[in-house]
């Protein structure tokens, strides 16, 4: 008895020594900071009085009854978000599709997409902001092409495609390859017996592998939403925000509210606002592409 | 059979798409050779070759941003929160893995759970914690931050693959004489090499780039920035020397592309392993 007790006790040691650094570790990284976020979003601080004033829900309140700077942001995030999504996915399958055939120049090819996802959005941004500034305009002459002429980081809507194309720009590599590792499980005898059945090309690709391609999907739209809902590096690099103040987006506002108008309680309670719809989305997109998947 | 496509229709394809790889890394091939440049020649002309190769703009902003300290400083936060990533997470997934109880079942939905929040949200309460730590303006503090940060995503990643692992192979080393972390290293953490080079890979990149955490965490100082930080302030005090820009910019992607030409192979295929797994 007292001889399994010790060894129960022992069990439960070990248990506690292989887990206890990562619960630690976490609690510093998330739990902690997120309890604080939620107690700083009831209150009014600036950061350097003391103690915040408790104020109840009243941020939230006036979060919702009229902040044109988060509305006007939440809108330019739900708008950049579905585009992302849209786009990215759709050049990437179609890329993927042409690199699955097997050419000579396959490994070559998937480096050069992939090559700007290994760098850091900031800089992604800086390059990018020299070249429609500086380098648009020696195109512009050498081509004689008006299209690069255009103001593209100065007219708000022309800024917010050079946002878009960018991100994309750095990231379709990410996307190329988990689908062509999706379409490299695609039984090549399921494409064949399609053929034999009378299917074209265009056919073959929208009931075949378009259904088998269902899990990269999956994983390809739920990675394209969690990253776009919370962009902010390259708006940073790129726009700074504007023409106007029409490209901040919500990680963007809520970076301004925080740390350059010091509206600490305020801030974090539009950044609670923004856990919740992440939370919400993310499980509303993950259940509804299981489903199809299982279907498919 | 009709599936093969003809040859000269796969030979045209594969010249369009080389073209169309050309075309799509062309603005990075514009910031180098504009690295290169004098000031006049980037405003006279920016898609026109260096009439000479001029390394004087590296030596400029070599010598401005300390380059070899910022290199340094790089590599002590991604190897220190490398090490503590894999040596924590790995040690916990196998622990919650091998034990079923509703203990660890609660235990690791509260490890992975926070892959779900988004960094803006907690960031103010983040600094506010490192702070009161002792953790901000260090490096070593930052490296030590990233274990909690990295660990959600390597827990998970780990924790499903040790589940794969047949438990006989606990048990004969256990006869063997063999318990607790002499086991684990031993025996399991070298089954587990295919997932850490995946999560070695996919915490490298992160780290070695991120901006926002250290922004908040070590920009105070110049002797603890990292490379990205300093070509961001770098390139807000010299708006408009774009060649000393583009120069700090190529200097700060450098090693990412050295480091993903020689690994090429490893980095594809642990993004995959990954972002599937992920």
């Amino acid at each position: 008895m007292l001889k399994t007790l010790g060894r129960q006790w022992r069990e439960r040691l070990e248990f506690g020594i292989f887990t206890l650094p990562v619960l630690i570790c976490i609690a510093v990284a998330f739990y902690i900071p997120f309890a604080m976020t939620i107690r700083y979003s009831m209150t009014k601080w600036n950061g350097i009085a003391k103690h915040p004033k408790f104020i109840g829900l009243d941020n939230f309140r006036q979060i919702f009854s009229g902040d044109t700077n988060f509305s006007n942001a939440a809108w330019f995030t739900i708008k950049y978000a579905i585009l992302y999504i849209v786009i990215i996915n759709v050049l990437a399958i179609l890329l993927a599709v042409l690199l699955d055939m097997k050419l000579k120049s396959t490994s070559w090819l998937r480096a050069a997409f992939f090559i700007p996802y290994i760098l850091s959005l900031v800089i992604v941004g800086f390059i990018w902001k020299f070249i429609f500034m500086q380098g648009f305009n020696s195109l512009g002459e050498s081509t004689g092409w008006s299209i690069f002429g255009l103001s593209w980081l100065g007219t708000p809507g022309l800024a917010f495609i050079s946002i878009l194309g960018v991100s994309i720009w750095q990231s379709i590599g990410f996307y190329l390859v988990i689908y062509i590792a999706g379409l490299q499980s695609v039984p090549e005898d399921l494409k064949e017996a399609a053929t034999v059945d009378g299917a074209g090309p265009l056919r073959r690709f929208f009931s075949v592998t378009l259904p088998l391609l269902a899990p990269s999907i999956t994983i390809s739209v739920f990675m394209a939403l969690t990253n776009s809902i919370k962009v902010f590096d390259v708006i940073l690099s790129l726009t700074g925000g504007g023409p106007g103040g029409t490209t901040y987006s919500i990680a963007y506002d809520i970076y301004r509210d925080t740390f350059q108008n010091n509206l600490y309680g305020y801030g974090t309670a539009k950044a609670l606002i923004l856990f919740l719809a992440v939370l919400v989305v993310t499980i509303i997109q993950l259940t509804v592409f299981k489903r199809r998947e299982v279907e498919a | 059979m009709t599936t093969k496509p003809n040859k000269a229709g796969k030979i045209i394809l594969e010249v369009v798409l080389v073209l169309l790889s050309l075309l799509f890394l062309y603005p990075l091939f514009l910031a180098v050779i504009n690295s290169l440049k004098s000031f006049g020649e980037v405003m006279t002309d920016v898609i026109a070759l260096p009439k000479h190769i001029n390394f004087s703009n590296y030596a400029y902003v070599w010598e401005f941003i300390n380059y070899p300290r910022l290199f340094l400083n790089n590599f002590i936060i991604t190897g220190v929160g490398l090490l503590g990533i894999v040596f924590i997470s790995s040690i916990a997934a196998y622990k919650l893995a091998r034990t079923k109880t509703r203990w660890s079942g609660v235990l690791y939905f509260l490890c992975i759970m926070p892959m779900l929040i988004p960094f803006q949200s907690i960031m103010l309460t983040v600094l506010q914690t490192a702070k009161s730590l002792n953790m901000s303006e260090s490096t070593w503090g930052l490296g030590l931050l990233y274990w909690g940060f990295g660990a959600p995503l390597a827990v998970f990643i780990y924790h499903g693959f040790v589940k794969g692992i047949p438990a006989e192979i606990d048990e004969s080393a256990t006869i063997d004489g063999a318990s607790g972390f002499r086991l684990f290293f031993s025996v399991i953490f070298p089954l587990l090499k295919s997932v850490t080079t995946t999560i070695v890979i996919i915490d490298v990149m992160w780290i070695w780039n991120d901006f926002l955490l250290p922004l908040l965490m070590v920009n105070g100082s110049p002797s603890t920035k990292t490379l990205t930080l300093a070509a961001y302030t770098f390139v807000g005090q010299y708006t408009s020397d774009w060649q000393y820009a583009m120069t700090a910019m190529v200097m700060a992607v450098l090693p990412s592309i050295i480091v993903f030409i020689f690994l090429q192979k490893y980095i594809v295929k642990g993004v995959v392993a990954g972002a599937v797994k992920g």
